[in-house]
């Protein structure tokens, strides 16, 4: 599912050499803020803040793209606020403001948690995960979850592709039926998976995963110079929000 | 029936899966499509059903533009059957697989019930029909996923990769179906690694390559002639290899043809 952002490619921009703990902070802490603020104005300038780490980092492209990919969902969120709210208030503006700010809420974590997975190979996330004391199984769990999201949209499509040779027609009927439409898609969808999921399992078994009790690293994250001060500017910047509600009360 | 008229078609901006493709195939012709990994024969044959639309030039099948026509309509003249069976099975029983395709086009009651019954003994699935088709085997999943097609009788049929994880023989069933379906006049388009196959049972050869055609024509002389078979990175038939280690003139991708060829030979060096 290129659409979002999972198609991490190596790189050798500062973004990318980041220890992934302290991404990790910054993702922690910006999405503190996303969900902390309601004010536009905020919400606006915390997706913005994430566009500079974007073009340093030089994947402009598929940020581009998972912006773009998730354009349909904003547009959803941002209708039914407008509705809900409205309906309740009765007031336009209220449900003007309420809903671009929660359709910008949206569009910021979608392109901070871009920012975290573009720029950090899969392996260093679970080394990461591992020297943060989860437990390798686990690690290795959500490593493997996000290496198969491009294999299942991949699948998705063909299954469609096969369904609608049949005579399917995703598009037909009202909105329960076009619901409805999607059941000869994911039906095979969801056992093919498992029947993947199967053989994956089989082939790690027989190549003697979980034999040694103690694992060791061949590679270790050490955090550098750089990672410290990247944690400083983030924590500076989480502050520096803040002080917006402690000095001038904007929430 | 089916033509091609300067398509190209690109996944991605600069890389052309197809490329300039020109082809036309009759009523009632059977065609294999050959060429190794990644040569652009997929792309191809979801053209012929317009799940892709050509990005230029234009595809005409049974009269219809594919890009003015929706893949539901085209799917109704043009049976395509995938490569893995599941990617497509998901109802809770193989009688009710079968149905699909044809409570999607609208077919009346009775004549759906007699279809189903027909392609359930043609394809021997008589027996598994209130099983869910997912505790089938391999093969029979592979014959299911023909049948659910093949049952609403369109014109043209298509088949990609049909003979992969088969023996011997349901390729032989599958060969006797192909030639079933050519004296019903339909037309049959056969993609496939399976050179083999090809040359024992498919009288014309399309060979892609790098998302264009290099040759079409004869399978005879098509797969008796090494420079392109190497080209398109396929490995000859074992009749032909056995032909050209006898230096037989010419090579032949027949049995009966070789055999006769060889008792010629023999009997020049006794006489």
């Amino acid at each position: 599912m290129k659409a979002f952002g999972f198609d991490y490619r190596r790189g050798t921009s500062i973004i990318h050499i980041l220890d992934p703990r302290c991404k990790f902070i910054y993702t922690i802490l910006f999405t503190a803020l996303t969900v902390y603020f309601v004010n536009p104005l905020v919400l606006l300038l915390v997706f913005l803040s994430s566009v500079p780490m974007v073009a340093v980092a030089g994947v402009g492209k598929s940020w581009l793209r998972s912006i773009r990919g998730s354009l349909f969902f904003i547009a959803f969120i941002f209708i039914f606020n407008l509705i809900g709210i409205f309906w309740t208030t009765g007031s336009v503006a209220d449900a003007l403001i309420m809903s671009i700010s929660m359709s910008l809420r949206f569009m910021a974590l979608i392109s901070i948690f871009s920012v975290f997975f573009l720029t950090t190979s899969p392996e260093d996330l679970t080394q990461s995960m591992v020297q943060l004391k989860i437990p390798y199984d686990y690690a290795l769990t959500f490593n493997m979850a996000m290496r198969f999201v491009p294999t299942l949209s991949r699948e998705a499509q063909i299954i469609m592709d096969a369904q609608r040779s049949r005579g399917l027609e995703l598009e037909k009927g009202n909105i329960f039926q076009r619901v409805r439409n999607y059941i000869p898609v994911l039906i095979p969808l969801i056992i093919s998976s498992f029947r993947r999921a199967e053989l994956v399992a089989d082939a790690m078994e027989s190549r003697a995963f979980g034999a040694a009790k103690r694992r060791t690293s061949l590679y270790v994250l050490t955090m550098g110079r750089r990672d410290f001060l990247f944690i400083l500017f983030s924590v500076a910047a989480f502050l520096a929000f803040l002080s917006l509600k402690v000095l001038f009360g904007i929430q | 029936m089916i033509s091609f008229e300067d398509v190209s078609y690109s996944y991605s901006p600069g890389r052309y899966a197809i490329e300039h493709i020109n082809l036309s195939i009759d009523k009632g012709e059977v065609v294999a499509i050959l060429g190794e990994n990644g040569a652009g024969k997929t792309t191809l044959i979801k053209h012929i059903n317009g799940l892709l639309k050509p990005q230029s030039g234009s595809v005409i099948v049974s009269g219809m533009n594919t890009k003015e026509t929706t893949v539901a309509t085209l799917a109704r003249h043009v049976g395509l059957v995938f490569q893995n069976p599941d990617h497509q099975l998901f109802a809770e029983t193989v009688e009710k697989e079968i149905m699909f395709a044809l409570t999607n086009f609208n077919f009346p009651e009775d004549e759906i019930s007699r279809r189903v019954n027909w392609a359930l003994k043609e394809f021997g699935l008589l027996e598994y029909k209130d099983r869910p088709p997912f505790l089938l085997s391999g093969g029979e999943r592979k014959r299911l996923a023909l049948a659910s097609v093949l049952c609403y009788d369109p014109q043209i049929v298509i088949l990609d990769e049909p003979t992969t994880g088969q023996d011997y023989r349901q390729k032989l069933h599958l060969a006797s179906l192909i030639k079933k379906l050519n004296s019903e006049s339909k037309t049959v388009v056969v993609v496939t690694h399976d050179i083999e196959f090809a040359a024992d049972f498919i009288p014309r050869s399309i060979i892609m390559s790098k998302g264009r055609i290099i040759a079409d024509g004869d399978s005879e002389e098509l797969l008796t002639n090494r420079e392109l078979l190497m080209s398109a990175s396929l490995i000859p038939p074992q009749l032909v290899e056995l032909s050209w280690d006898l230096a037989l003139n010419p090579p032949t991708i027949h049995f009966d043809e070789l055999v006769s060829s060889v008792k010629k030979l023999l009997e020049g060096r006794e006489a």
